[in-house]
């Protein structure tokens, strides 16, 4: 860290801070309470609500925007401010309905809360109400605009943050503020209130409805209740939930959640998941971690004979075949029945992942790799990101691409052969390349070539590179200034003077162009050179996101040494997105073997297809509770070690029981999490003592993480380019938004179905049903247009496991096909 | 059951007490034995028996007795006490009255009131049940007195026995009938609001 | 078949039906005289005027589980309530309650002759409370055979409260007795044959007021009711008793406040014979009627005595005016 790090006192007691740090966050930080309606620690300052004004050596200042300096001496209240911020209360409470009773937020509401904090008890400002409908915006957006206070937090989050800028503030239509008040008010408070009184919020496409990635996150953050889910209006007081805290199942970010559960009702007094929430200051969630909760496996009780089955079945069988949606401790005792009973072990995302890992490592000696998403997004001011449909596979690391936009002023290059509008709308200094399909490897090499340390690179590296090269001659006609003396003789004194006269010449000059072919291979535009430079001007913070496309690939290994090399000889710090939930503790814990889809071999299948199938889904031949009915960790790509906690009562067998009943099994599940395994970079500790929340500052608390294990690394030399050509329709694997496996898809709010998802040009070829065939097999699906994709490739998901999917596409995420209108 | 009403009227008016003369214990034996005398061939003994009678022939011929023949008869109760709980209703439009705020579910001490809410077509919070575990209930009042809406109060059913637990505690059975709007009373038990409300209420301004 | 023993036996089933019907409906009269006095109502829904809750009481009794401690001795403690009843209706069969029958039976036109007492010998009077004085054996072996500490106290209370007051009982009946010159009861009832004035109640007040003290000790009622007072002892020696067996013990109370009704009309109130236009056996029922009712009466009015105080009413009060009263009448008959 660059940052000096500064001494100031707040209300007389001594912060350390970083210069130039608000000093609300400071404040936020240090645990002292600063009022503040409109600002979110991660998002830059709306200055909406005003009531952050404190005192700065004596002069006012906003809080939420005035930055930090040594020996700064802030008080947080005194008579003026307190009156001030009373009116700011008056004023928002102004033509504010008084249903509280019926408030979704009512307990635990902002504006209540300053309402009392602030002592409000009288009402000196009157002005006539504006009729105000209550609108759905979306599938889960309700939005009661009576209850809105303009605080602008969900503008705010969803530009700053989420980066789909789907809500805006719009007009009210309100009537004009009575000019006496501007003499008789605070200054403050008048002002705040001639911008409330105008304006209300809007979706930003000046329809009624957002067009939105759905994640809820302004729901999040409404101080008040005008924003709720629309599933949860009215269902419940916020008293009433019990929060547990625990970890989203829903993809590798592993996001910190709570479960927030009450009595389903009154006849059934089974513990419902009504909402889940999130520490939003710190952490902004996805609409599949934020609504795609209910998908638990209600199960009334033991099923003895299936279980009886399950265990001979086990006995039996050659192999288990499993997703990554299950936790470590799942995944250890699965390595332990391939220890003990000599089964094999199949999990294709996982196996992919791990080949590029293991070859990672091979060549860079490092268990783990180095880039920390959490940190980039603080510090990073330049994006990569490679094989990744961004806003697809990986919530989070797209808010992470939106945040180096919004709030680092970075630039980003998104490399992908399925264009994005999202992406390039994000910022100004985007651009996206849509490559051909499996070019990733000429990515890699190009990275090098642009941000290596060429005198490190070893040579034959170089030469590979260089050779990329071609050098040409150009003429370009350049002006030329010279200076031309001349001895002018002054005629009337007769002296002679020299002058200096300058001269414009057109010369023309031959000058080296070098152009890299690699360019050309990704198909770049043609003016990229230019325009990188352009980006790269004081960027110092580089981060190279890698995505599944990479593990999915012919030439895995081959990318990996890349990956390893990039890390190695350039700026970059790299994170690499495991493709699923837990992807990362399954490579790190099993021995996955090679799933050849041989029918002859009999295997057992948890959660996904097999001879017997164990299943949370409740479609299987034995019941397992589901990721929100278990206790246990999962290995995030933050390289974290979290903890889940079990928020719905499950009453069936679990996977610890088929264990101890094959004699070798713990006593609880949790058990298990002291004994993964230290050499690969866990700890040995209790799952009880793993902490999950955050601190105040917005460090994350949560479990322990994980510890970079180091080898010595092979010096190799990497292989070349190898082009594979995929001809005719080509087909990308990948889940629409807020689907990221079965889980997502058995919850009821998530309505994304199991379709080709394509762009609107495409749609128009295909109509609304389409059939395409995949190795020999067709499938029929409807066809939905997805307005930010571009280009002809066509997107199929993989969350539904009976379509075996993966089992189609192999080892490549991208298929050629044929298709035809259905 | 009148003439009851009326003495109990009487007696709650002015209480009269009388200090007993309470002499001291007789501590010789000649005392004892003077006592014991005085007792036995004082009037002592016979104005008990003398007053029993009187009464007897009161009960039988007279004034009648004091028992309530409850069930059949019954005593009236007073307004605060805090019986089986009554929902009320809008006077003008016979809707119910309760809101499904959930206040008195979080103020139940005894944790024995639970309700499901939901939105409904009119965009209102609607109730869609609302039960209190009578079996839990100590009819603390807890929940009359935090009502906003004076939805729940309590009414005057005392008789809590039943067969099933259940009885009384759905919203149904607690809310008043709608064909019997006419007879709801103002509850002006515990909870209810103050005879001086008006008055420390202060207005909002209504310019417009 | 000797008709002497045919008509004991008729006799003895019919007063020990009636008797113990009697005290049945004592318990009803008893409820509903404290009822009135205390301006409530007692037994009402059972039948008319809850006439009926004898039935129903007796039902309940009868079904009810019975219970033998396990640690009690089960002998003992199931023949308890047998001397209860026993002794009860054993003392009544020396008693004359009525004047001797005499019809005509229709058929065999002969004249029957029954006296009204089953067993009358001569010394009647000391048969009647020598049989009351065993009845104590019954809350005795009771109280002590169920292995209950409040058991115990009751028992033991009967012991001291039983044998003290038959002290009393004796001495308070034996100026009677020399006035008479007689033990039968039948004798004590012609000795009052002359009408209200020859009654002895007249002749010796005292001990009719003592004898009617001591009975109330004798009988277990209030004010002396010590031996199973509720507020004191839980129930005393009937503590662990139920159903048919704690039944029999409040017959044989019941059957005894008969009986001390039935001496007191007989010894000092001049028996059945004739007042007047009265007839005898109206006078009896309605003396003896008088002397049960005085028993609830006292029961509704007055507070029960602690027994220290019973104790020292007996022996430092009752028995010397007992005493003196039997010198004051010895002298008067020698004298006289």
């Amino acid at each position: 860290m660059s940052e000096n790090m500064i001494t100031m006192t707040i209300d007389g007691v001594a912060c350390q801070a970083k210069e130039g740090e608000y000093i609300l966050n400071v404040a936020r930080a240090n645990a002292i309470f600063i009022p503040a309606i409109c600002y979110l620690t991660r998002c830059s300052p709306t200055l909406a609500c005003r009531i952050c004004l404190v005192e700065a050596d004596g002069k006012r200042v906003y809080a939420c925007n005035a930055k930090a300096k040594d020996g700064m001496e802030v008080l947080t209240s005194n008579q003026e401010i307190l009156e001030e911020r009373k009116a700011i209360m008056q004023v928002y409470d102004v033509n504010h309905p008084l249903q509280c009773g019926v408030c979704d937020q009512s307990g635990s509401c902002e504006l209540q809360n300053y309402t009392l904090e602030l002592s409000v008890d009288t009402q000196p400002y009157v002005i006539a109400d504006t009729t105000r409908e209550a609108k759905n915006w979306s599938s889960v957006l309700h939005y009661d605009p009576g209850l809105c206070i303009v605080c602008e937090r969900c503008v705010t989050v969803c530009k700053d943050m989420i980066g789909d800028a789907a809500i805006t503030t719009g007009a009210r239509g309100g009537v004009e503020l009575d000019k006496e008040y501007k003499e008789s008010m605070p200054k403050d408070a008048y002002s705040m209130w001639n911008k409330l009184q105008k304006s209300v919020i809007t979706p930003s496409n000046d329809t009624d409805s957002t067009n939105c990635s759905d994640c809820g996150e302004c729901i999040a953050v409404c101080p008040v209740g005008a924003l709720v889910s629309r599933d949860f209006v009215y269902t419940t007081n916020s008293w009433e939930l019990t929060k547990v805290p625990a970890t989203c199942a829903h993809c590798s970010s592993g996001c910190q959640i709570y479960y927030e559960t009450k009595p389903t009702s009154i006849e059934n007094r089974d513990q419902k998941i009504y909402r889940v929430t999130n520490e939003w200051n710190y952490l902004s969630l996805c609409g599949a971690g934020r609504f795609g909760y209910d998908f638990e496996n209600r199960v009334v009780a033991k099923n003895e004979v299936a279980f009886r089955v399950a265990i001979d079945a086990i006995k039996s069988a050659q192999a288990i075949r499993f997703t990554s949606v299950i936790t470590n401790e799942e995944a250890l005792m699965l390595q332990t029945l391939k220890e003990k009973l000599g089964v094999k072990l199949f999990n294709t995302e996982a196996k992919a992942f791990q080949n590029f890992m293991s070859s990672y490592t091979t060549h860079s000696g490092n268990m783990l790799f180095g880039g920390n998403i959490k940190e980039m997004m603080q510090t990073s001011d330049f994006i990569i990101s490679i094989g990744s449909s961004l806003r697809n596979d990986n919530p989070n690391v797209r808010y992470l691409f939106n945040n180096i936009q919004k709030l680092n002023k970075g630039a980003g290059l998104y490399f992908h052969p399925v264009g994005d509008s999202l992406i390039t709308s994000m910022g100004k200094n985007i651009t996206q390349i849509e490559h051909k399909v499996g070019t990733e490897e000429a990515i890699l090499y190009w990275i090098l070539d642009q941000f290596a340390d060429k005198e490190k690179l070893p040579s034959e590296i170089n030469e590979y590179i260089t050779s990329f090269h071609e050098v040409s001659k150009k003429t370009i006609t350049e002006k030329v200034i010279t200076d031309v003396t001349e001895t002018v003789v002054d005629a009337e004194t007769g002296e002679s003077k020299e002058i200096v006269k300058k001269v414009t010449t057109n010369v023309e000059k031959e000058i080296e162009v070098v152009a890299n072919r690699l360019l050309d291979i990704l198909d770049a535009p043609a003016d990229f050179d230019a325009t990188l430079e352009k980006y790269l001007g004081k960027k110092e913070n580089f981060s190279l996101v890698l995505g599944e496309d990479l593990y999915f690939h012919s030439q895995v290994k081959n990318l990996a040494h890349l990956v390893a090399l990039i890390e190695e000889f350039t700026p970059f710090s790299v994170a690499i997105i495991p493709p699923r939930t837990n992807s990362l503790g399954v490579a790190l814990l099993c021995e996955l073997d090679d799933d050849m889809n041989d029918d002859k071999i009999t295997t057992v299948g948890y959660n996904t297809i097999g001879d017997f199938v164990l299943s949370s889904l409740g479609n299987g031949d034995l019941d397992m509770p589901a990721m929100n009915q278990q206790e246990g960790t999962l290995t995030n790509m933050h390289k974290r070690v979290v903890p889940t906690n079990a928020a719905v009562s499950y009453h069936g067998y679990e996977l610890n029981d088929i264990m101890n009943e094959l004699g070798f099994g713990q006593d609880l599940t949790v058990d298990w999490t002291s004994l993964l395994p230290t050499g690969r970079g866990f700890k040995s500790v209790d799952f009880d003592s793993l902490p999950n929340g955050y601190t105040n500052s917005g460090e994350e608390n949560r479990g322990y993480r994980l510890e970079n294990k180091t080898t010595k690394s092979t010096s190799s030399i990497p292989t070349k380019i190898v082009t594979s050509d995929i001809s005719g329709e080509i087909l990308y694997r990948c889940n629409p938004q807020r689907q990221f496996n079965e889980f997502t898809d058995k919850a009821h709010q998530i309505f994304e179905e199991f379709a080709l998802y394509v762009s609107k040009e495409k749609a128009e070829m295909l109509g609304d049903k389409a059939t395409l065939e995949i190795n020999n097999k067709e499938f029929t699906l409807p066809v939905v247009v997805d307005d930010r994709m571009s280009g002809d490739i066509i997107k199929l998901p993989d969350f539904k496991h009976s379509h075996e999917i993966y089992t189609h596409f192999g080892d490549s995420r991208f298929k050629s096909t044929t298709i035809r209108k259905a | 059951m009148n003439e009851i009403r009326k003495e109990d009227e009487r007696v709650k008016g002015t209480q009269e007490y009388v200090l007993l003369d309470l002499s001291h214990s007789p501590e010789t034996g000649f005392d004892q034995f003077a006592q014991v005398v005085k007792r036995t061939f004082g009037k002592e003994l016979f104005v008990g028996l003398w007053v029993t009678l009187r009464e007897m022939g009161s009960t039988l011929f007279g004034k009648g007795k004091h028992t309530v023949s409850y069930p059949l008869e019954k005593m009236p109760i007073a307004p605060r006490y805090r019986a089986i709980h009554d929902m009320l209703r809008l006077l003008e439009s016979g809707n119910y009255r309760c809101i499904g705020c959930g206040l008195c579910e979080k103020i139940c001490i005894s944790n024995c009131i639970a309700m499901d809410t939901k939105y409904d077509e009119n965009q209102r919070k609607e109730v869609s049940e609302y039960t209190i575990n009578f079996g839990r209930c100590i009819f603390c009042g807890y929940c009359a007195e935090v009502c906003p809406e004076l939805a729940i109060v309590h009414g005057g059913r005392y008789e809590n026995a039943s067969e099933q637990r259940a009885s009384f505690s759905l919203f149904e059975d607690m809310l008043k009938p709608i064909d019997m709007l006419t007879q709801q009373k103002e509850f002006d038990g515990f909870g209810a609001v103050s005879p001086n409300a008006d008055e420390n209420i202060k207005k909002t301004p209504l310019a417009y | 078949m000797d008709p002497l023993l045919i008509g004991t036996v008729l006799k003895s089933i019919i007063v020990l039906s009636i008797v113990s019907a009697l005290a049945g409906f004592g318990t009803y009269i008893e409820r509903k005289v404290l009822a009135f006095m205390q301006r409530r109502l007692g037994p009402t829904h059972v039948g008319p005027f809850g006439l009926l809750q004898i039935a129903a009481d007796g039902i309940k009794l009868f079904t009810k589980e019975d219970i033998i401690p396990s640690n009690a001795n089960k002998l003992i403690f199931s023949v308890a309530p047998a001397i209860a009843a026993a002794t009860a209706f054993i003392a009544i069969s020396a008693v004359p309650l009525f004047h001797t029958f005499e019809f005509t039976v229709p058929v065999i036109n002969q004249l029957v002759i029954v006296p009204s007492v089953i067993a009358d010998i001569n010394i009647g009077i000391l048969f009647v409370l020598g049989m009351m004085a065993a009845g104590l054996y019954a809350p005795l072996l009771a109280g002590m055979a169920q292995a209950n500490k409040w058991g115990i106290i009751g028992s033991s209370r009967t012991a001291v409260q039983f044998l003290s007051y038959e002290v009393v009982t004796g001495l308070s009946v034996m100026a009677p007795i020399m006035l008479v010159g007689s033990l039968s009861l039948i004798d004590f009832n012609n000795a009052q044959a002359d009408g209200v004035g020859s009654w002895i109640v007249w002749q010796q007040p005292v001990a009719f007021v003592l004898f009617l003290i001591a009975g109330f000790a004798e009988t277990n009622r209030t004010p002396f009711d010590l031996l199973e007072h509720e507020a004191e002892v839980v129930s005393g020696y009937a503590t662990e008793y139920s159903g048919l067996r704690w039944g029999m013990f409040f017959i044989g109370e019941y059957a005894n406040m008969i009986t001390i009704s039935f001496l007191l009309a007989i010894i000092f109130c001049g028996g059945y014979s004739d007042i007047g236009f009265v007839a005898g056996w109206l006078a009896m029922l309605l003396k003896v009627a008088f002397f049960f009712f005085l028993m609830l009466w006292i029961r509704a009015a007055w507070p029960h005595v602690r027994p220290d105080q019973l104790m020292w009413l007996c022996w430092k009060v009752l028995m010397p005016i007992a005493v003196i009263n039997i010198v004051i009448t010895g002298l008067v008959v020698m004298l006289g």
